[in-house]
């Protein structure tokens, strides 16, 4: 039969390839603004390296948390109807609608020392402002709804009456839950954890209003640019996207490899 | 002996109402029903896996109304297998055994061995199941419910998806099974071939209530209701309320009769059946297995099947007058019980 080609085919042709451009071309363009001797200088650099080790560690982190805060909501609200549901859905995804800057502004209200919970943490000699700590507070405001979200679908996806059968062979709750529904939705869950640690690692706004130092790398690529301009901000931009791609081709490498390992059973 | 005991289940609008079953030890006992009458919450509720309003469920002298699914040793079957895809059929049969407390008794092993021959899937032991056909994945779920001796098997529509060759053989396997293990089995099915085929006792489900229970020979004889009579496969079904008529049928109140379109005999001459009138033939319906014929008595309008081969030798074409009737054996009088009749007294 002669293949035909289709009006919204082409479409989508055209707008896949403009979509491609506009998230590659600035990526690969930046390599080519840069200097690639100061590129040189800036990986020995300790506070360029400090501050991608910040982000590194609270991204990984704010993952956690995420990862152990989110699962037994997302699970709850994959598995109840309930009349309040759509709020709380609503709820849980606030924080991406909120600009970020906003959400540090609404974060510093809690914990600064002014406030109940800020000045608790004060008499508990717990500093979270200028802290690692306020750092994942503001990725962990941005960065969960996503982990959340993500979680509930894959856990959508493992049919009740899977659940139900585990049970009525003799498997608890929590058993049914850790051998059949973690397992089958954990592919999901583990590409909710790379977007929630690629959000969280990017994270600027909401990190720079509550912990300006220790210096995370999109705050130390931003201080660098305002006082010395393109040419010192580059090289430390070209190391946090090259850490970040690889970083997140390993994680993806690691799902798509559980993924065929699935299929082909 | 499992017992349940005025149950009622509300789900949203739908209600399950005072619903009452006797299932013997052993026995194979058929919920037959439409679609959305409530067969599968009842079956879901004795597997504690619906929150019950109230009622009582007893199994084998255990009263398992509070105790939770995995402590009721009550295992089930759904039509769509629900095999764990993250298993081999080996262990996807011995899933459940790991959570018993006798977990390293022989006679799981045993039971391992029976299954799987009963069953005839020594062969795919070692495959997965999204390479199994649906034949050998409902195979494979009966094996897993079966394995760990269960107090009752619940099976919700098992064959409904398979297609009718493949669905006649687990119908035998089935039956094999039940009388090889003796298991109490309770099944869900909207097909009352199916439940005549294999049930010891069949229960009518309508509306959330269980408007009729008895063996299937009593059902099929003397339904309790119309509905459960439409249900059943009884076409036509008439309300006989004139004193003449009462006399001409052996009533002694108005009621309802019905008769199987099987069981109305046609004719070109005469007829010399118990009941027999004179129609015109309204219509005829050729469904490739059977024809259905349409006879329009002045009083009533008859639906007859006939074999193709008996309707091609009468040569029977619409508007033509022909003869029917049918013998006093073949009437079924449908005596409409109120619901309450049935409610268990225990």
């Amino acid at each position: 039969m002669e293949r035909r080609l289709e009006l919204l085919y082409i479409l989508a042709a055209l707008t896949g390839f403009i979509i491609l451009v506009f998230n590659v071309f600035p990526i690969l363009n930046t390599f080519y603004w840069t200097d690639w001797d100061t590129v040189k200088m800036t990986l020995t650099d300790k506070m360029v390296i400090n501050s991608i080790w910040t982000s590194v560690k609270c991204a990984s982190i704010t993952t956690i948390i995420s990862f152990f805060l989110g699962i037994p909501l997302a699970y709850y609200l994959a598995r109840h109807e309930f009349k309040l549901k759509n709020l709380i859905e609503s709820l849980v995804d606030i924080p991406m609608v909120i600009p970020h800057t906003v959400a540090g502004i609404c974060l510093l209200t809690v914990v600064s020392p002014r406030s109940p919970v800020g000045h608790f943490l004060k008499t508990h000699n717990i500093e979270a402002l200028g802290t690692e700590m306020g750092i994942v507070l503001g990725m962990l405001f941005v960065s969960m709804p996503l982990l959340v979200d993500s979680a509930r679908d894959a856990f959508k996806w493992v049919p009740v009456r899977m659940e139900n059968v585990s049970r009525s062979l003799g498997a608890t709750h929590l058993e049914t839950f850790f051998r059949i529904t973690f397992v089958l939705s954990w592919r999901g869950i583990l590409s909710g954890m790379i977007i929630t640690w690629a959000r969280a690692i990017s994270e600027f706004g909401a990190v720079i209003i509550l912990a300006y130092h220790p210096m995370t790398a999109p705050t130390l690529i931003y201080e660098r640019f305002s006082a010395y301009g393109m040419k010192y901000a580059v090289p430390a931009n070209i190391i946090l996207v090259v850490i970040s791609i690889i970083i997140f081709v390993v994680l993806r490498l690691v799902s798509l490899k559980g993924r065929q390992r699935h299929d082909s059973r | 002996m499992i017992h349940v005991k005025n149950l009622n289940i509300t789900l949203g609008t739908f209600r399950i109402k005072n619903v009452n079953l006797k299932i013997k030890k052993g026995e194979f006992l058929v919920l037959l029903g439409p679609t959305a009458a409530g067969k599968s919450v009842i079956i879901e509720a004795i597997a504690g896996l619906v929150p019950i309003q109230s009622g009582q469920i007893i199994v084998n002298n255990r009263d398992v109304t509070k105790l939770r699914p995995e402590e009721r040793n009550i295992t089930i079957c759904y039509q769509d297998y629900n095999l764990f895809p993250h298993m081999n059929v080996q262990n996807n049969i011995t899933y459940g055994l790991r959570f018993k407390k006798d977990k390293h008794n022989p006679q799981y092993r045993k039971n391992f061995k029976e299954l799987v021959k009963l069953l005839k899937i020594e062969s795919i032991l070692e495959r997965m199941p999204l390479n199994l056909s649906g034949g050998e994945q409902q195979r494979v779920s009966l094996a897993r419910g079966l394995i760990g001796n269960p107090d009752v098997l619940l099976l919700d529509e098992p064959l409904s998806a398979l297609d009718p060759n493949i669905k006649a053989t687990i119908q035998e396997e089935l039956k094999n099974i039940h009388r090889t293990l003796h298991t109490t089995i309770i099944m869900v099915t909207h097909d009352f071939i199916e439940a005549n085929y294999l049930a010891q006792s069949v229960a009518i489900v309508h509306d959330g209530k269980i408007i009729q229970q008895g063996k299937p020979e009593e059902i099929f004889q003397s339904p309790s209701s119309v509905f459960a009579a439409q249900f059943i496969g009884v076409k036509n079904i008439f309300r006989i309320e004139e004193p003449a008529e009462l006399e001409f049928f052996g009533l002694t109140k108005p009621g309802y009769i019905g008769i199987r379109p099987e069981n109305v005999y046609i004719s070109l001459k005469p007829i010399k059946t118990d009941y027999h009138f004179q129609a015109e033939i309204g219509d005829i319906r050729n469904n490739q297995i059977y024809m259905e014929i349409l006879c329009c008595n002045t009083r009533r309008d008859y639906l007859a099947y006939l074999t193709i081969n008996r309707f091609f030798e009468l040569g029977l074409t619409k508007g033509m007058t022909v003869y029917f009737g049918f013998n006093k054996k073949s009437l079924i009088h449908i005596h409409e019980k109120p619901v309450q009749d049935l409610k268990c007294k225990a």
